[in-house]
């Protein structure tokens, strides 16, 4: 039923608005889109589709971000006009980084400085069948049907993988009510610095990152931390994938070191389970004890 | 000694006991002991007497009569001086004009016989059940109050807890002899009791400003009582009886004029336009007193004063007037109470307009008026309690009283806002108590006179604006907030979780209640059956079983689903609930409730409603002469 | 009945529009979007007015008390404000004050109507007055006009959709409605429905003693709505308020006061 109920959401990025008033006109009753049953909603969490004009710049970066991960799935984002494919004529502007697929996964390009009414709703149209094959695949996965892929991550997945951390330690600081844990302060350079001293890797299903660790290699043990996945994404076993993961790369350490807080019993349980034995107990805060586990390493 | 002797002395002695005892643990023995004598006490009664209709009873001790009399003149002369010793003229004035007249009739006047003193009937076994069991409560939950209030939060009060629970008790026994009193004066004298305990307990702070309202009540009061006492010598001196089963049943067209003042002092007790004020005034006592005198007990004592009457002011202009009264309080009151952000006159102003309610069925007189209004008085009488203690509590814990502070309380104080929802669901949801009764008094209305019911749709609509708006505000979370439960004293739980507890039974048992008590009662008066239609309490209850299960879905819900910030125009900050603002600072979003002023000008409203009130109590006491 | 309004809409805007079964379509849709809250029990305020208001349905249907139904009615409301309370976001926070003062605005007339229609019936029985034999639009024709004057804010239509609306961008994002996403947002589209039948089937008893003329005056009616839809502008909430209690008391008091003095 996703191609005959699209629900649109647009955002002028930086547009010079030339394109946003032809996607208005779409609306107009010389195109009518809304006899393809296309609405205009102005919020995220009713749309389906979202049309970005113009290009990303500092200011909107994050704001884009924010909009996409407020849409329920599944979704798709249309670039509407040149600019929000590459950057169009001011790609090379010192504020400008680029097109829209530089910090979202773009489905469709609409390229045209104005997009014609005719082009965007006919990208609309091919969106839609994209949404249909997101569709199925979500059905898919929600059977835990979906393929994973881990690998290592880098310095452009930051943000996700900020926002990552901030999903998936929020119900750990609900726990001991405490927000002022690490994880939930951290800013978006910081992880990149990061990125200089730990690996990261994250865990991507259905073009989004959801689930990530991070490790280092000190002397002969591997410490590996901050394994967060996407809540809506627990319980697949994605945490334990990830933690395989990064003891296969790091398979020259004899141990592997991991820590996490008292009360967290899921976390707990799973490096149990994983064969790791908890070896010390240290007291950070009023309320909040963090248990260390270590494993040692069978090599071959 | 028969049941209801008891139920007016126990407390009496009581309370003479808690005068003396500053020991907390003693204390507290003694008002549990109390309570649960209080409440067997009140059930025996109506065990005993809900089968049959009126009965009379005497006083074994003859010596009872002149009691109350030296009583009146004690209390009267400690009044008097009290007026002259805070130069308050009109104090002074009041306690004169009623004191010297009523001695001289009772010693000059013609000689009534009175036949029987006291008498129960079912309507004093409701009222009595109201206030063993709600008074009780009250009581308990005082305990752990008072000993917050001036142990941890106002150490600069002086601390008078034994004077407190003194009056508190005395009170309650004042509050059985109205019940229970056939002899009109008798019940004059017990009035004046309340009327007193009032005073004092609203000026228990000491602060100017209680002590100011306190006479503030004490002058609205009494002018009430300068109408009973003209009331009393009317009858003695024209009419020849001061029982009230004779003055309920008399046909007699001289007894309006009388019945007319008496409702008169009856709608001065229940704070009705343009009286008001004072109860507005009260809100600065503690809140036991507020839930105790001002909401439960001592304003229901007015309206049972004029809906005993009802029968006589049936189809009369003077009962038609005071009917309007109450309508036209209701309606205004409602309106203003949308204004407001304090929260205890916001419970307040619903008071008065809950009375005005009553007050419209009773000036009505009709039998299924009357129906409703009994109905409405236990349905108010136990919600309103639970409310106003569960805002004392929040005061306490959250050191204000303005809604708009009382935002995520279901986050900080769970329990507590959850029993404040069901009180405020009994005050206005289908199918709690008092949709019920609003929908009863519709019914009752529409046959007589539709124009009356006007006045309850339009205030009835308003009335949904205030509670949803604050029970709203309870559930809005913006952030994350510590849960301050912790403290709550166990008094304080054991009274909120039987008053949350008698609200829903109260609804779920009403047919019982309304079959076993109201129903009878109506008949022995009207000689009429009200039936509310078999088919309409089945729905009733039905939805009361949906709205029941509410609560248990939040066991399993919401488990799976992905929580997200709340959309600001993409431009939350990472914490979520603070957003960048045009000059890209954080800033947190900040959401306050309307209040309408602009319609719902409080002084305006007010104005208009004295106004209008005053001249319909004119009508209703000048028609009955002409 | 919602696809024919906005086919009706469309095509006074000159556009083909969408087809008539666009909202099934919708809702299908939304079903099966991912759900995301703000809270995690704000959906189950959304869950539980639209049981409430098909059982209110089912009551109007089966021909219970009148009054009832209104006030049945009105508990789903509450309980949709609420859900718009409990997602804490500005936006719904604000639809939930409007949905209330709407609320308030339209009450008054809606148990006028009940009034009215008992006054010439007699009884409050849905099935009594369906089954009554005299027309009551003649006598109740002020409590008529009343409720037609504010069955555009029941079916949140303009002058008055002022906590949120189906097509136009309006000032509040989408109000009311703006956390709710996905099965909740479905949810709410059929609570929509189902008020708009009760609001209509309303209508329908003050035509009823001809059922013919019930029919075609519900869905005159209903096209009625969607033209005064497309011809206004949006109205203050304050001016909603003011102008809505004016005609309940001016149109419906009056009818109430002619008809007390007629029967007398």
């Amino acid at each position: 039923m996703l191609k005959k109920s699209p629900w649109v959401i647009h955002y002028d990025a930086s547009s010079c608005n030339g394109c946003d008033i032809e996607v208005l006109a779409c609306l107009m009753p010389r195109f009518d889109a809304e006899r393809l049953g296309i609405i205009n909603v102005g919020n995220p969490k009713h749309a389906d589709i979202f049309l970005v004009t113009g290009s990303v710049n500092e200011a909107n970066k994050e704001i884009i971000q924010n909009i996409y991960n407020q849409m329920p799935d599944p979704k798709v984002v249309v670039a509407v006009g040149i600019c929000a494919c590459t950057g169009g004529i001011f790609a090379e502007c010192y504020n400008v980084s680029g097109g829209v697929d530089k910090i979202l996964p773009v489905d469709v390009y609409v390229p045209g400085c104005a997009a014609r009414p005719e082009a965007i709703i006919e990208g609309v149209a091919k969106g839609l069948e994209i949404l249909e094959t997101k569709r199925k695949k979500l059905r898919r996965m929600a059977k835990g049907l979906e393929e994973l892929t881990i690998t290592q991550a880098d310095p452009s997945d930051a943000s996700e993988i900020l926002y990552l951390q901030h999903l998936a330690f929020q119900s750990e600081a609900e726990i001991y009510n405490d927000f002022s844990l690490s994880p939930l302060r951290q800013t978006k350079d910081e992880i990149i610095e990061d990125f200089k001293k730990r690996t990261f890797f994250k865990a991507v299903m259905n073009y989004t990152i959801v689930g990530v660790a991070r490790s280092r290699m000190e002397g002969n043990v591997c410490y590996i931390g901050r394994i967060a996945v996407n809540p809506a994404y627990q319980n697949m076993g994605i945490g334990k994938k990830l933690l395989q993961a990064v003891e296969e790369h790091f398979n020259t350490a004899d141990f592997f070191q991991v820590y996490t807080s008292h009360k967290s019993k899921r976390n707990i349980y799973m490096f149990e389970r994983m064969g790791y034995t908890w070896f010390k107990k240290e007291r950070v805060s009023e309320n909040r004890e963090r248990i260390y586990f270590k494993k040692k390493n069978i090599k071959d | 000694m028969s049941t209801p002797l008891f139920l007016i002395a126990f407390p009496l002695i009581i309370s003479v006991i808690l005068l003396f005892l500053k020991n907390n643990a003693a204390r507290f023995a003694v008002v549990t002991t109390s309570f649960f004598v209080l409440s067997a006490a009140s059930i025996q009664l109506a065990s005993e007497y809900f089968k049959s209709d009126m009965q009379f009873l005497t006083v074994p001790w003859g010596f009872a009569d002149h009691a109350i009399i030296a009583a009146e003149i004690l209390l009267s002369l400690y009044v008097l001086f009290t007026g002259i010793r805070h130069k308050q003229k009109l104090v002074t004035l009041f306690v004169v004009v009623q004191l010297f007249p009523l001695l001289w009739f009772e010693f000059k006047g013609p000689h009534i016989e009175i036949e029987h003193p006291l008498v129960v009937d079912r309507l004093s076994v409701v009222m009595a059940l109201i206030i063993g069991i709600i008074g009780g409560i009250i009581s308990i939950y005082s305990l752990g109050y008072m000993r917050d209030f001036h142990e941890h939060i106002h150490k600069e009060y002086r601390d008078r807890r034994c004077f407190f629970f003194f009056m508190v008790f005395a009170f309650l026994g004042a509050m059985y002899g109205i019940v229970f009193s056939n002899n009109l004066r008798w019940l004059y004298f017990f009035w004046e009791v309340t009327t007193v305990s009032s005073f004092l307990l609203i000026g228990y702070k000491g602060t100017t400003e209680s002590i100011k309202n306190s006479f503030l009540a004490l002058r609205l009061n009494l002018l009430g009582g300068v109408g009973f006492a003209a009331a009393i010598i009317y009858l003695q001196t024209r009419v020849g009886t001061l029982e009230l089963d004779k003055v309920m049943f008399s046909q007699n067209a001289t007894i309006l004029l009388p019945v007319a003042l008496m409702c008169f002092a009856g709608l001065a007790k229940s704070a009705q336009l343009p009286f008001s004020k004072w109860l507005l005034g009260a809100m600065v006592a503690p809140s036991p007193v507020s839930a105790l005198l001002h909401s439960s007990t001592m304003v229901k004592a007015g309206v049972y004063l004029i809906l005993r009457f009802a029968g006589v002011l049936e189809g009369t202009i003077a009962g038609f007037m005071i009917g309007l009264v109450g309508g036209v309080t209701f309606f205004l009151c409602s309106c203003i109470a949308v204004s407001q952000r304090d929260a205890k006159k916001v419970l307040a102003y619903s008071t008065i307009a809950n009375l005005g309610l009553i007050v419209l069925c009773a000036g009505l007189g009709t039998y299924e008026a009357v129906w409703a209004a009994i109905l409405l008085i236990i349905f108010h009488a136990v919600a309103k309690c639970l409310l106003f203690l569960c805002v004392g509590v929040v005061e306490h814990k959250i050191h204000s009283r303005d809604i708009e502070d009382m935002a995520g309380l279901i986050i900080t104080m769970p329990k507590l806002s959850i029993m404040m929802q069901i009180g405020m669901a009994g005050m206005f949801l289908a199918p709690f108590g008092m949709l019920i009764s609003k929908w009863a008094v519709l019914q009752a209305l529409v046959d007589f006179n539709p124009i009356l019911a006007v006045f309850v749709i339009f205030g009835s609509s308003v009335t949904l604006l205030y509670w949803v708006k604050w029970m709203g505000r309870l559930l809005t979370v913006v952030g994350k907030q510590d849960e301050i439960e912790g403290t709550v004293r166990r008094t304080e739980w054991f009274s909120l979780g039987a008053l949350a507890f008698l609200t829903i039974a109260v609804c779920g048992f009403f047919p019982l209640v309304a079959h076993s008590l109201v129903e009878p009662y109506i008949e022995e008066i009207y000689h009429r059956t009200v039936d509310m239609g078999h088919g309409n309490i089945v729905i009733m209850l039905i939805m009361l079983a949906m709205v029941a299960l509410f609560p248990l879905s939040f066991l399993r819900y919401g488990k799976s689903v992905k929580v997200v910030d709340a959309y600001l125009t993409g431009a939350n900050t990472p914490q979520g609930i603070d957003f960048y603002n045009s000059l890209n600072t954080p800033q947190q979003m900040d959401m306050k409730s309307y209040y309408m002023q602009e319609f719902f000008n409080e002084k305006k409203l007010l104005l208009t409603g004295i106004a209008v009130s005053t001249i319909l109590i004119l009508i209703s006491v000048v028609s009955p002469i002409c | 009945m919602a696809g024919i309004d906005r086919k009706i809409t469309a095509r006074l805007q000159g556009r083909v529009g969408p087809s008539i079964f666009q909202p099934f379509y919708d809702v299908l849709k939304l079903f099966e979007k991912e759900t995301m809250v703000v809270r995690r029990s704000q959906n189950f305020y959304v869950l539980f007015s639209l049981i409430l208001v098909i059982f209110t349905t089912g009551l109007f249907a089966w021909g219970a008390n009148l009054l009832l139904v209104i006030f049945a009615l009105t508990l789903s409301s509450i309980f949709f404000v609420l859900g718009g309370f409990k997602a804490s976001s500005p936006y719904s926070f604000i639809g939930s004050q409007r949905e209330l003062v709407q609320i308030a605005s339209y009450e008054p007339a809606v148990l006028l109507s009940a009034i009215g229609m008992y006054m010439i019936t007699n009884s409050f029985n849905i099935m009594t007055i369906f089954t009554c034999d005299k027309p009551l639009y003649i006598p109740l024709a002020g409590i008529l006009l009343a409720y037609l004057f504010i069955l555009p804010i029941k079916l949140r239509k303009s002058p008055f959709d002022l906590s949120t609306s189906h097509h136009a961008h309006q000032e509040l994002i989408k109000g009311i409605t703006t956390e709710f996403s996905g099965r909740a947002l479905a949810m709410i589209e059929i609570i929509h429905w189902y008020e708009s039948i009760i609001a209509l089937g309303i209508i329908f008893l003050f035509f009823s003693s001809n059922i013919l003329t019930g029919l075609f005056a519900a869905s005159a009616v209903y096209f009625l709505m969607s033209i005064v839809d497309n011809s206004f502008a949006r109205v203050k909430w304050q001016k909603a308020f003011s102008s809505s209690w004016l005609v309940a008391l001016i149109l419906g008091v009056g009818n109430i006061i002619i008809l007390s003095f007629l029967s007398k």
